[in-house]
């Protein structure tokens, strides 16, 4: 009896202990979860989506502003590390104080102009590094520290009201070491669309796009001849300039366009193709996604499309994805094709 | 009418051989548009165990330039490659690494291959791509040249650019008075610039498993080598993209870049799946320490009962 007594006891204390053990994991579990959940979602800063552990992402500033950090005005941007840029924000009044030694930072300012209200990304040697909003006359501004004094490739695009994306402009920057860089009158060239793929010879073609509030926009119609037309962009931006097509033969034509405004003038814009025949084809209507380059279909063309094309160079069968040329091999007029379309 | 005829032909001939030396003249004295790749160095006379630095630059021309690749040949009875430098460059990303080139499995000793991207294109008078620091060995004549090098425009096509190639001839003289070009030794405190590593997978590589993509630049010496560390592994010598070992993703990876000063950048790459519990070790400890509670407690208990 005392035997049985003692299996018992043995029985349910031995339950009762693994049951505490599984009491414990279970309670311990929750709280490993979360510590993975938020290293998890921190890991995805750069999707535009501000999420828990994020001060923004991209352009995504959760409705915060340079007022709501304590400032009286300026532009509000985010970083690549999903922070605050506060650095293009202004101050006014107050005044005083001072003392004490402060570090020389090595880093620059870029100033120039988009679309009213448009999201401007800067590149840092092909790389996102970070995006801020155009006001509302499409003046932006960037306030890049944290560099190292040499020499820099910086770029810029930005996206107008239509989803259109401009071409990249690039700008080589010699940085300083200990002195902030100023980078002013950067001009992103007009976004350009066209309303027909394929125009009926007579009829008109609505050439449109965005670029500064006023500018003059200058479009240009490649043909045999060249035909260039002078139309002034609205107080929102946007251009749109109905072009007739009569004196243009049947085939593939080009058109291009540039904006001036006070003095300063942008590069080209991207080249757009259409033809010219005997019937009307609408376009398609701007989608986000490269025309070629994106190699995982992230609407972007970057270092992770590079990396997938780099590891089929000079390599036999590749895939289709890879050879954007399709000449059947990755060389570096696929690299070539890819750097033209690079988003970041 | 025989003799009128005959001076009629010659003042033809004459004529035409008029236009065609006005034609050749124009074409020579036409100038050439075109980028040019050059070697900058400010002298070409280097004396017998000096090291002299060699640039490589780029004149674009006008024309924007956003993919290039070639080879630098140079004769290794004369000369030693003592360090390639692409800090600074105007390529932001290299498709394959600097080294030597490489033909049939067989490394050229005597060639430096290069290939690499300016996304969005590069239009200036002065880009450096890379310089290397050579150590001349013995007296003798030289020529430090590129072969095969291509530039391809920023036009969406990839259509080549015309290109003009200056080699540099050198003579090393036990006797040089001109110094060379010496290498400017700077103490490189600077990490390699910061940088985004990514996780990714996709179909065509790696059979879709998850790769790791990384790249950064350092501005004083340039990029030596990058280092991952996945979990509790060994750290490894890496290229991207780089094969994951670890497919559940469920320990974080720290992606070192190293610069060729010896300067290092590391970021942490969270894991991003949680751990099976048995994987965790608190959990293990805690059933351990439960185990060996109950253990000691049950001995006790026998005891007392004895």
């Amino acid at each position: 009896m005392a035997n049985f007594s003692y299996q018992n006891k043995s029985i349910i204390t031995t339950t009762f202990l693994i049951l505490l053990a599984f009491l414990l994991i279970l309670l311990l579990r929750p709280v490993y979860a979360s510590v993975q959940e938020a290293s998890t979602r921190s890991s995805v800063c750069g999707n535009g989506v501000k999420e828990s552990g994020e001060q923004c992402d991209g352009s995504d500033l959760a409705g915060a502003s340079c007022t709501s950090q304590g400032y009286t005005g300026g532009t509000l941007s985010c970083n690549s590390s999903c922070n605050f840029i506060t650095s293009a924000c202004t101050s006014s009044g107050g005044g005083g104080g001072g003392g004490g030694y402060v570090a020389p930072v090595t880093g620059a300012v870029f100033n120039g102009r988009a679309y009213p209200k448009s999201t401007v990304t800067l590149l840092k040697d092909a790389q996102i590094i970070a995006t801020t909003i155009a006001d509302t006359n499409a003046n932006f501004s960037f306030n890049i520290s944290g560099l190292t004094g040499g020499n820099y490739i910086f770029s810029g695009y930005s996206e107008d009201n239509k989803g259109n994306r401009s071409s990249l402009l690039t700008f080589p920057v010699s940085v300083t070491s200990g002195a902030t860089t100023q980078i002013s009158g950067i001009f992103l060239a007009p976004t350009i669309a066209v309303d027909k793929s394929e125009a009926k010879r007579g009829d008109n073609l609505a050439i449109f796009g965005q670029s500064s509030p006023n500018s003059e926009i200058t479009i240009s119609v490649n043909s045999n001849e060249e035909f260039f037309n002078k139309i002034k962009a609205d107080s929102g931006g946007a251009y749109l300039y109905n072009f007739d097509t009569s004196p243009l033969e049947i085939g593939q034509h080009f058109t291009k366009s540039k904006a001036a405004l006070n003095g300063e003038i942008t590069s080209f814009s991207a080249t757009i193709g259409f033809a010219v025949g005997t019937k009307n084809v609408l376009a398609q209507l701007p989608t986000k996604t490269p025309a070629k380059g994106d190699l995982n279909n992230d609407k972007r063309v970057n270092l992770v499309d590079f990396s997938i094309t780099a590891y089929w160079y000079k390599r036999s069968s590749p895939p289709a994805s890879a050879d954007l040329n399709g000449d059947d091999k990755v060389d570096l007029i696929d690299f070539s094709i890819m750097a033209f379309y690079w988003t970041g | 009418m025989l003799y009128i005829f005959k001076m009629k032909k010659l003042k033809l001939q004459l004529k035409i051989q008029k236009y065609l030396i006005i034609a050749v003249l124009v074409f020579v004295a036409m100038p050439v548009f075109a980028a040019e790749v050059s070697f900058d160095t400010k002298t070409q006379e280097i004396k017998v165990n000096q090291s002299f630095e060699v640039g490589v630059f780029i004149n674009t021309d006008n024309e924007e330039i956003n993919a290039i690749e070639g080879k630098i040949i140079f004769p290794q009875d004369l000369l030693e490659i003592k360090k390639i430098n692409h800090g600074n460059s105007i390529i932001n990303f290299w498709i394959d690494p600097v080294r030597n080139c490489v033909s049939n499995g067989v490394e050229k000793p005597d060639e430096i291959c290069f290939s690499g991207i300016t996304p969005g294109g590069y239009n200036d008078s002065q880009g450096l791509i890379l310089s290397i620091t050579f150590l001349a060995k013995k007296e003798g004549n030289g020529a430090i040249k590129f072969g095969e090098v291509k530039a391809l425009r920023n036009d969406g096509q990839g259509t080549e650019a015309p290109l003009t190639i200056s080699n540099f001839n050198f003579t090393v003289r036990e006797t040089a008075k001109s110094t060379g070009q010496m290498p400017i030794v700077k103490e490189d405190r600077d990490l390699p610039e910061e940088f985004v590593p990514q996780i990714a997978a996709d179909p065509s590589i790696f059979g879709g498993k998850w790769f790791l993509v990384f790249a950064t630049q350092d501005k004083g010496s340039g990029i030596d080598h990058y280092e991952i560390c996945e979990g509790k592994r060994k750290c490894i010598v890496a290229e991207s993209p780089y094969f994951l070992q670890n497919q559940n993703l469920d320990y974080e990876i720290i992606v070192k870049a190293v610069d060729k000063s010896g300067n290092e950048r590391t970021v942490t790459i969270p894991a991003r799946f949680a751990r099976a519990w048995y994987k965790d070790r608190a959990i293990l400890t805690i059933l351990i320490i439960v185990a060996l509670v109950y253990l000691i407690w049950k001995t006790l208990w026998k005891k007392r009962r004895k």
